[in-house]
């Protein structure tokens, strides 16, 4: 045993030595560095180097390419194409578009697939600035532009409002996420026209869909866990939508417009899903109100849906990782 | 340039050869590699494999991911209570009371705060663990607080374990609502949980870091080494939940709205359904305790108390009603000792 420890001992030593005397080669004349030790200095420059990268490459903001040219006061509405199936694959894109339609605020549409600014989707511009998160986007829009869907309503109507969106947005939504993600990755395939080298994107983009959906605390559940989280949400909303037309009454206002964006995607991204199921056979005022609003709102759904663009690996990778 | 070029080409090659004859002659005869050619081995190794690992996970906040995973792979099936247990009984685990209010996690007061609502009895579990004992089939253990254990199974995640309990005791403290005033409870209750509570992460864990040690009773050695490690995975879980993305103006602001609804709705209403507490009180007295016990001189405690006080008088009217103990649990904090 002793012996043992000598010798970890001596080898401790001479390795502690090679060490120093690599890291002095490294500095005085690198040219001069024997293999062996400029393995013993990449080894631990590299793990240095990873760690560091970890902490670097999470704070950055996503740089995003503005317009050199831009007119005043002109939203600049940044969101990917459209799919077969739907206008915009992120239930955000859609409920930001309901929006700036509700609201009458005219905008020019730039399809890309590009990350916005806090490196999500959609995006838009605004009289030289980059601006993500729709809420947000929402709120700056009211203000700038004198708007006020809910003006209608009463203080503790536009309460029940925001705890109806953020349902929507902070709960349902990560089912959604879990359902396109994981479970049924493969009919992104056919959903985004996606070309086989896509697919593998889209396969190393479901690793960060999983991490976030852990972050989130969905990801912590089991598939019948949070199908049953899901249909409790829709049921929620059936139940309070009831018989009116829209979801705080007789006309629509803000809430309308994100739960729209989420209901979309229920209604219409997962064809053959127990979404699917859940608006049209268990609640179907929920595909009735859906019908309602793509009416009103969306008359070029047909149209828009018709140009659907295939996936660009390209766009997508750049915006992720440069 | 050329001839360091070919230089940096030689040596590249001869490093190739080394590293060749090396692995070779780990395989063939061990004995013959000299104890520090042995540990240059296993030390560059590890680094590179410890680079791939952290490269793939360190990212995440999943260096639990992987500890789950494993836990996951060769965890035992024992639980806390083993083979002692009694039947039907709640055993609710969560880290020991503070001074400053009984439980530290919004999660573990509203399940508690349920618990008494609903009449069930349960036995506090008090450990510093966020796994349950049992290995982790993805379903059970989700590696948070609050969990239970009820006749020998571990269960996660608060919202599950009260839809269980409300059927496995034949509770339901929504009863006297009507099915579009539980979707609107449900709606707040995913308000609050998803989304208010995230700004309160913000605010205890990352904005007031340095009341830590004294909030959770803690040496303050212990908070500052932990401190990188901590902040770094909250700020990676909420960057990958969204809100992270924000500013701290921007979630300031969320939080001022979310706040800014739950008053408004309560409005003059002793709870927040009406003249009866329902399921959504425990949730958000769950949310806001936090708020206004343990989070002094903080913007968040100014709006609950300053801006929408009639918040602050709910949270009293829940506590003299359901925690009457919260004098003694809280004394029995070390701090008294």
């Amino acid at each position: 045993m002793s012996e043992f420890l000598g010798n970890t001992q001596g080898a401790l030593a001479a390795l502690y030595e090679i060490l120093q005397t690599s890291v002095l080669q490294l500095f005085a004349d690198p040219t001069q560095l024997s293999p062996n030790q400029s393995v013993v200095v990449a080894a631990p420059a590299m793990f240095v180097g990873a760690v560091l990268w970890t902490f670097w490459s999470g704070q950055r903001r996503t740089k995003v390419k503005l317009r050199a040219e831009f007119t005043p006061g002109k939203v600049y509405y940044h969101a990917p194409p459209p799919l077969k199936v739907i206008p915009c694959h992120t239930p955000f894109g859609m409920k930001l578009e309901t929006y700036l339609r509700m609201a009458d605020i005219p905008y020019e549409t730039m399809y890309s697939w590009r990350m916005g600014p806090k490196g999500k989707i959609p995006w838009i511009e605004y009289n030289g600035e980059a601006m993500g998160d729709s809420g947000l986007i929402i709120e700056f829009l009211n203000r700038e532009k004198g708007v006020d869907l809910n003006q209608s309503l009463s203080e503790a109507d536009k309460a029940v409002s925001r705890a109806f969106t953020k349902m929507g947005e902070e709960n349902t939504y990560w089912g959604g996420v879990r359902n396109r993600w994981i479970d049924n990755l493969d009919q992104m395939q056919e959903l985004m026209e996606v070309s086989w080298i896509g697919m593998l994107l889209l396969r190393s983009l479901r690793v960060k869909r999983r991490r976030n959906l852990w972050a989130h605390g969905m990801g912590r559940h089991s598939k019948d866990e949070i199908e049953g989280i899901v249909e409790k949400d829709v049921k929620a909303i059936s139940t309070f939508l009831g018989t009116k037309p829209y979801l705080m009454g007789d006309e629509p206002t803000e809430a309308d417009a994100a739960v729209f964006g989420q209901l979309s995607e229920v209604c219409c991204a997962f064809p053959g899903s127990y979404m699917e199921r859940l608006v049209t056979v268990e609640y179907p005022n929920l595909q009735a109100y859906f019908n309602r609003m793509k009416d009103r709102y969306w008359p070029d759904w047909g149209e828009l849906t018709k140009t659907s663009v295939p996936l660009s690996v390209i766009e997508v990778l750049s915006s992720q990782y440069l | 340039m050329s001839g360091s070029l070919g230089d940096v080409q030689g040596s590249l090659a001869a490093l190739y050869e080394n590293l060749q004859t090396l692995v070779l002659l780990l395989f063939t005869d061990p004995t013959q590699l000299s104890y520090g050619q042995a540990f240059v081995l296993v030390g560059v190794s590890v680094l590179l494999v410890a680079t791939v690992v952290w490269t793939f996970f360190g990212r995440q906040n999943g260096t639990m991911v992987f500890i789950n995973a494993v836990l996951r792979t060769f965890g035992t099936g024992q639980t806390k209570t083993g083979a002692g247990f009694t039947p039907g009984k709640v055993y609710v685990y969560g880290p020991p009371s503070v001074k400053a209010i009984p439980s530290l996690f919004p999660f573990s007061m509203k399940l508690e705060t349920y618990l008494r609502m609903a009449d069930i009895p349960y036995q506090p579990v008090h450990v510093w663990s966020t796994q349950g004992p049992k290995v982790c089939a993805y379903t059970s253990c989700n590696g948070k607080i609050p969990w239970i254990e009820y006749n020998g199974e571990a269960m996660g995640d608060s919202g599950l374990i009260l839809e269980f309990l409300n059927k496995e005791k034949d509770v339901d403290l929504n009863q006297s609502l009507s099915e579009a005033d539980k979707a609107v409870s449900r709606a707040f209750t995913k308000m609050v949980e998803e989304s208010t509570y995230w700004g309160l992460v913000q605010s205890r864990y990352m904005d007031n870091y340095g009341k830590l040690h004294d909030l959770f009773e803690l040496p303050w050695t212990v908070m500052f080494l932990v401190r990188s490690v901590g902040q770094r995975e909250i700020r990676q879980m909420m960057r990958g939940h969204g809100i992270g993305r924000h500013s701290k103006e921007e979630i300031e602001g969320i939080m001022e709205k979310d706040l800014k609804a739950i008053s408004s709705f309560l409005g003059a209403k002793p709870y927040l359904m009406g003249d009866e507490p329902t399921e959504v009180d425990a949730a958000v007295f769950g949310q806001l305790s936090e708020i206004v016990w343990t989070a002094p001189d903080s913007y968040l405690h100014r709006i609950v108390t300053v801006d929408y006080p009639n918040l602050l008088v709910y949270c009293n009217r829940i506590k003299d009603r359901y925690w009457s103990d919260w004098d003694q649990l809280t004394k029995k904090s070390k701090k008294d000792k």
